[in-house]
């Protein structure tokens, strides 16, 4: 069956109904997405694996639960990730920054992504335009933000890890924020 | 006192314990706070799409095809389901909330969703007999010396005793999670009934973050049993509160705090 005329929601309807293409085709559509969120988290391609990998099971254990009224699928999917991956992380007693985290090396002008034959132009979009905004961002709020969101760092962790004063790094955070969400806001 | 340079923290889930809690109760109570933090947190749903790219390896989609199968045997092969007493049929052919299969592998779930049942209000001989056993397993708790009284292991299931807010005084409420951490039952009782534009809504409490569990009503004694859903194992959420909400629930909590506990 050709599931791309489907939208994500009828994708979860069908995975409600326990047909694996469906989750196939859903990951097709966001599982790049997906393992580039859990590796930038990790940093571990095989440790990245496992929780895309857990990421589809929990969605086809649980597609009963989602609800459109409370995001998208994509972010559902996404959400999922970044969770798992800051769980696994605590669980390993990572400290903040000990792998190369985020968007150090995002430029105003990064090339576009390379979309894989699955990967709809529209998610492409979407990336480069969120891609863009974070990449305007000053070097030191991308670099606290980065740490924040893909680890879950708190901000006296961040102000350990980077040698700077908690005041400075709840400051940059809600800067960046700020920053994203005019640049961001339709 | 608004909490607004709190809120992107708040929103990304890196507050601390105390600010956090200091943050859901004023948010919970400030439209202003509350709609500022929905914009914040629309914010942090888009920095996923921002992650740097990377490709899955191909083997990656084969081993999750494989792994679902496994999750997903054919009707055929399937042997009658074990009877664990908490899970058997009932008399009345009420469908079975859940079973597991033997060698671990999951059942397909045959039960219907409890929160329409409540919204009835009506005695239904499935939700009597998981009230049971949750009043069973912490009547059994109650008889244990334990230093923490709220929270309890019994035969591999964890109980938490929800404590009442000053909006319900009188009120009593319990979660039992399962062994696995992944699902969870909710008993409460002395809850006052609500006017029906009113529900109480529970909520799964995680880095300052506020997920449904699900949204129910009392009956006239302000007693309740239902099944606590979550996206992710109810056991990796560290608190746990319940709310009254527009009939129907909202994305996040809105009204008076009634009920609360921790893992």
């Amino acid at each position: 069956m050709d599931y791309t005329p489907l939208d994500d929601e009828a994708l979860i309807r069908l995975i409600v109904h326990a047909q694996a293409d469906a989750l196939g085709a859903l990951y097709g559509r966001y599982g790049r997405l997906v393992f580039s969120v859990a590796l930038n988290a990790v940093g571990d391609p095989d440790t990245a694996e496992e929780i895309v990998q857990d990421v589809f099971v929990r969605v086809w254990e649980r597609a009963r639960q989602y609800r459109a009224d409370q995001g998208k699928v994509s972010t559902w999917l996404t959400s999922i990730a970044r969770h798992r991956a800051i769980d696994q992380l605590r669980r390993q007693g990572a400290r903040a920054g000990q792998h190369s985290v985020g968007w150090a090396d995002l430029l105003p002008q990064a090339e576009p992504i390379s979309n894989g034959p699955e990967q709809a132009a529209e998610l492409a979009g979407q990336r480069e335009r969120v891609r863009a905004a974070v990449a305007r961002l000053p070097a030191e709020q991308k670099q606290v933000l980065a740490l924040a969101y893909f680890q879950g760092q708190s901000h006296s962790e961040i102000a350990l890890a980077l040698d700077l004063p908690l005041g400075t790094v709840k400051t940059r955070i809600r800067l960046a924020m700020d920053k994203l969400r005019v640049m961001l806001t339709d | 006192m608004h909490v607004l340079s709190l809120l992107p923290a708040y929103a990304l889930g890196i507050l601390d314990e105390e600010e956090s809690v200091e943050v859901s109760q004023h948010v919970a109570s400030c439209p202003a706070c509350r709609a500022e933090f929905q914009c914040y947190l629309a914010v942090v749903d888009q920095l996923a799409l921002a992650a740097p790219d990377a490709a899955p390896p191909a083997r990656l989609k084969q081993r999750l095809v494989q792994r679902v199968e496994l999750l997903r045997p054919a009707p055929a092969q399937l042997p009658p389901p074990a009877r664990l007493p908490w899970r058997a049929p009932l008399p009345c052919g009420v469908p079975l909330l859940r079973w597991r299969r033997p060698e671990g592998v999951r059942a397909v779930q045959g039960w219907r969703h409890l929160s329409a049942l409540f919204r009835r209000a009506a005695p239904v001989w499935g939700l009597a007999s998981l009230a049971l056993i949750v009043a069973l397993a912490t009547s059994t708790i109650w008889l244990w010396q334990r230093a923490n009284p709220r929270v309890h292991s019994v035969a591999g299931m964890q109980v938490v005793a929800l404590v009442p807010t000053d909006a319900a005084r009188g009120a009593s409420g319990t979660l039992v999670i399962s062994g696995d951490g992944d699902y969870g039952a909710l008993v409460v009782d002395g809850l006052p009934p609500l006017d029906a534009a009113y529900q109480y809504q529970v909520w799964l409490i995680r880095d300052g973050q506020h997920t449904s569990g699900g949204v129910f009503s009392v009956n006239p004694h302000g007693y309740a049993a239902i099944e606590v859903m979550a996206p992710e194992p109810l056991a990796s959420y560290p608190a746990f509160g319940i709310t009254i909400e527009p009939a129907g629930g909202s994305p996040g909590p809105t009204g008076d705090k009634v009920l609360g506990g921790h893992l």
